[in-house]
């Protein structure tokens, strides 16, 4: 009941976080991602590439690339616009225009298995195999699996103008290239050398070293064990070493359809022709 | 700001409609759909199913099946559990349980055009296939569109045993029959008696009298035009007298696949004879 007052007191005043429940504009563009798929770095990129004066850092990229999960509404209100915001949410109908961050599921299970190791979610006993199962029934994060996530996402939207998928995968080989991309989708006219900065002040060493700084003034990594980082290893491919074979085969077999559809080679080779089938794409401007 | 003071206040006491903000709870069952795809019909049958001691009625229906955009929360913190809610959204990963209702979209538009004069959101001028462009666009409610709302929940969840799909003409064709797979889906032991008698008590019929009795008792009715009714036809395949071909026609270019995926026989199918003679021509390499 005294919750209750208090949330009642706080949403009078505007300081209430926003999450879902905030006024969403025409013109806003959100960088959506499944967790654990790179959406930090995207924020850094974007942040370094809309404001080259600015000195992008953890302290200041709530402010910068706003995320409406840990921000009072007030807060957002108060944005200039058109605003550019990050969310982890499943498909929502209000997000107009949006550039959709995907990442090989392999790699997000062994990344969000050291993050919820960080945060105290996961006792350090938990082994990655137990952990995969529960990532595979989406149990491991409150924005369902990383299934329902993309799933969601592309099949409202996939083929619309307004909508830019992005691998991780692509972001990390042709960095310069991708950012390009992206540029060009919210309307910035980045010539060589901004899109140089960008990449280069968003880079996983400086983000690393900025980490150490500022770990307590980022809502990320704020109270979590410091002895593992935020950003780790800042590659693709990594759960070829790390993940055992059983638990890509499980993820493998639960997703292929979306894996093929997003060019992500199978190590279980019979599972190649499972395809998305074609009436899920609704998302065709008509 | 007086406005706002209000609403907190309302907040205070729990009177204020969650919507999304609605705290949901590990056993609760959600009844979603599109707009105007039989969500009330089966609100009052899943109502009657579950509380046979109280018939559903225009009067009651929030309540006993509630909707987060209509019910006050301090309603939901008092229902019993397993709480059944109504909802449209499109998919949601924090739905436990979900029944998801789909009807033929080329029923539905004209379903929601009806609905839209009902509520005055049209005048009886409104051109047809002005709103049918809307609808395409999913521009007539907030839900997405028909594609998307059922797209997400069908491509995301139609594996998942916590997924119950039923099609509209289904529950229209063999009511009964669909209602014990919505009772065994929820672990309701309910007899063959008790399934006659919720579809007996939410029968077309029993609604618009309802409907003509209460029809201030009920926010999806209250304050609009009398002489349209909620209650319209209660039927499938409306469409083919009602809905003029280039509109049936651009709703199937839309959505084909998906339609064809539901069972909804395209009438801009190409025959078995022209099928078999596209397959015929792309397996011997032949492109027209």
């Amino acid at each position: 009941m005294l919750g209750q007052f208090k949330y009642a007191v706080k949403y009078v005043l505007g300081l209430d976080r926003a999450g879902r429940h905030f006024t969403v504009f025409p013109d806003d563009t959100f960088l959506v991602s499944y967790p654990k798929s790179g959406n930090t770095w995207v924020r850094f990129l974007l942040a370094n590439l809309m404001y080259p004066n600015e000195t992008v850092g953890f302290a200041n990229i709530n402010r910068l690339l706003p995320a409406p999960g840990v921000l009072s509404k007030r807060f957002l209100r108060s944005l200039p616009r058109p605003r550019v915001m990050k969310s982890h949410e499943t498909f929502d109908v209000r997000f107009r225009k949006v550039i959709y961050l995907v990442r090989d599921p392999r790699d997000v299970a062994v990344s969000e298995y050291h993050f919820d190791l960080k945060k105290r979610y996961i006792e350090p006993e938990v082994t990655l195999e137990q952990f995969v199962k529960r990532f595979i029934a989406g149990e491991t994060s409150s924005y369902g699996s990383w299934w329902e996530h993309a799933a969601s996402w592309i099949a409202a939207r996939q083929g619309n103008p307004a909508f830019l998928l992005v691998r991780y995968e692509d972001l990390l080989e042709d960095s310069i290239g991708e950012t390009r991309k992206i540029a060009e989708f919210l309307g910035i006219e980045a010539d060589a050398e901004r899109l140089q900065a960008a990449v280069e002040r968003s880079s996983a060493d400086r983000m690393r070293t900025l980490e150490k700084q500022q770990a307590d003034q980022w809502t990320g990594t704020k109270n979590t064990r410091k002895e593992i980082p935020f950003v780790r290893a800042a590659k693709s491919g990594g759960w070829k070493e790390t993940l055992p074979a059983q638990s890509a085969e499980e993820i493998e077999a639960a997703w292929a359809p979306l894996l093929n559809f997003l060019g992500y080679e199978l190590q279980s080779r019979h599972l190649d022709n499972t395809v998305m089938p074609a009436w899920v794409k609704t998302g065709q401007p008509l | 700001m007086i406005k706002h003071l209000i609403a907190g206040i309302q907040r205070g006491l729990g009177l204020h409609r969650p919507g999304r903000s609605l705290l949901i709870l590990p056993d609760d069952i959600f009844l979603v759909s599109f707009p105007k795809s039989g969500n009330t019909w089966t609100r009052f049958l899943l109502a009657n199913l579950r509380f046979p001691d109280e018939p559903a009625t225009w009067a009651n229906i929030n309540r006993l099946i509630p909707d987060p955009t209509g019910t006050p929360k301090r309603d939901f913190d008092r229902m019993p559990r397993p709480r059944i809610i109504k909802s449209h959204e499109c998919f949601d990963p924090r739905y436990p349980r979900v029944i998801y209702i789909v009807r033929d979209p080329r029923d539905v538009v004209l379903s929601q055009y009806h609905y839209h004069r009902k509520i005055r959101k049209l005048d009886d001028e409104s051109p047809l296939e002005q709103f049918v462009t809307r609808f395409l666009a999913g521009e007539t409610c907030p839900h997405g569109s028909w594609g998307q709302n059922v797209a997400t929940w069908l491509y995301t969840s139609e594996a998942s045993p916590r997924f119950l799909l039923l099609r509209y003409e289904d529950l229209v064709a063999n009511t009964a029959r669909e209602l014990v797979k919505v009772a065994s889906f929820l672990q309701l032991s309910a007899g063959l008696e008790q399934i006659a008698q919720a579809v007996e008590r939410s029968s077309a019929d029993r609604m618009r009298q309802l409907e003509k009795k209460q029809t201030d008792k009920n926010e999806l009715v209250k304050g609009s035009r009398k002489d349209l009714s909620f209650v319209r036809a209660a039927g499938s395949g409306g469409w083919r007298s009602e809905l003029p071909a280039p509109m049936v026609a651009r709703i199937e270019a839309a959505w084909g696949p998906l339609m064809q995926r539901l069972g909804y026989e395209l009438s801009s199918q190409p025959s078995k004879q022209e099928r078999d003679y596209e397959v015929r021509n792309e397996v011997s390499g032949v492109r027209s």
